[in-house]
């Protein structure tokens, strides 16, 4: 696949949920999968800026939503992306209870250790999409309706 | 009487169902003889945030009006919430350990918590709010908590 795989995060400035939504797509494209995964700004969707919309058009996008209100994937869905998959934030934290996030601008460790559960289940999906499952190890747990 | 009072305030509309009783922590409570089914009301859903874990004490507890009888972890709470009605818990919302959020989708349906056999529904409904007062009470929080943003 030529066109990276595309992730867009929830935009909720001051809201922990969008903060661990963002850390995780950050983890993901710059740490776990930078050779295969990029980052579409949800602000630029809603703006409509041409290359944002021209990422989602090309290739499958992974969101992450950080409210029921969904707006990473209502957006993508209105730019004329294609959702490969779409994750919310609380449902990840349904997983792993344990791991409760407080924080805005910066997130105690619980919702650190959260927001890296959650990079790991996104990287395994853009494995999937990308034709690379790793098998044996049930890297992808989501519990949404994939592919 | 109309099923719904409601309130708007800014961007948010808050549902307070007439046909039953409230505490004032939000905390709703509908008799069917001594069978009283509680939940919380839409503006305690709104308020707190999307339900992530609702716990209910067991099936066959006994609990006094006012104690705690289920915690509520949201996004931004963990809530114990004041039973509004003393008795023996006789049922819990199986829903709510897979579904959660349909205390969000549906507070007052299929978002209720428990049934609670009532020892003396009677005199706990006289220390209940009527759902007029509750509409009243809960305008001054949503005014309050809209004041503190």
């Amino acid at each position: 696949m030529n066109e990276k795989i595309v992730i867009v995060p929830c935009s909720g400035i001051g809201k922990t949920y969008g903060t661990v939504s963002r850390e995780a797509a950050y983890e993901v494209i710059e740490e776990l999968r930078p050779e295969s995964a990029q980052l579409v700004p949800l602000s630029m969707l809603v703006l409509g800026e041409e290359n944002a919309r021209a990422a989602v058009a090309a290739s499958p996008a992974i969101t992450i939503d950080g409210c029921k209100l969904a707006c990473a994937t209502k957006m993508v869905q209105e730019s004329g992306g294609t959702i490969a998959q779409d994750f919310a934030v609380l449902d990840v934290f349904r997983r792993n209870r344990k791991l409760k996030p407080q924080g805005i601008a910066e997130l105690n460790e619980g919702g650190q250790q959260l927001a890296h559960a959650l990079a790991e289940e996104v990287a395994a999906v853009v494995d999937k999409l990308n034709g690379k499952v790793e098998t044996g190890d049930e890297k992808l747990r989501s519990s949404a309706p994939c592919f | 009487m109309a099923e719904f009072l409601e309130y708007t305030l800014d961007k948010f509309t808050f549902k307070v169902a007439t046909d039953r009783f409230y505490n004032p922590e939000g905390v709703w409570a509908k008799a069917e003889g001594n069978q009283v089914t509680v939940g919380v009301s839409d503006f305690f859903q709104q308020r707190n945030g999307d339900v992530a874990f609702a716990e209910v004490k067991d099936v066959g507890t006994a609990v006094a009006a006012n104690d705690e009888f289920a915690t509520i972890e949201t996004i931004k709470v963990d809530v114990e919430l004041p039973c509004p009605v003393s008795g023996t818990i006789a049922a819990v919302n199986e829903k709510l350990e897979l579904e959660a959020e349909v205390i969000n989708q549906d507070p007052y349906g299929e978002g209720w918590l428990a049934v609670i056999a009532a020892a003396n529904w009677a005199a706990d409904q006289a220390n209940l709010m009527t759902p007029e007062v509750y509409f009243e009470h809960m305008k001054v929080q949503a005014q309050e908590e809209a004041e503190n943003l």
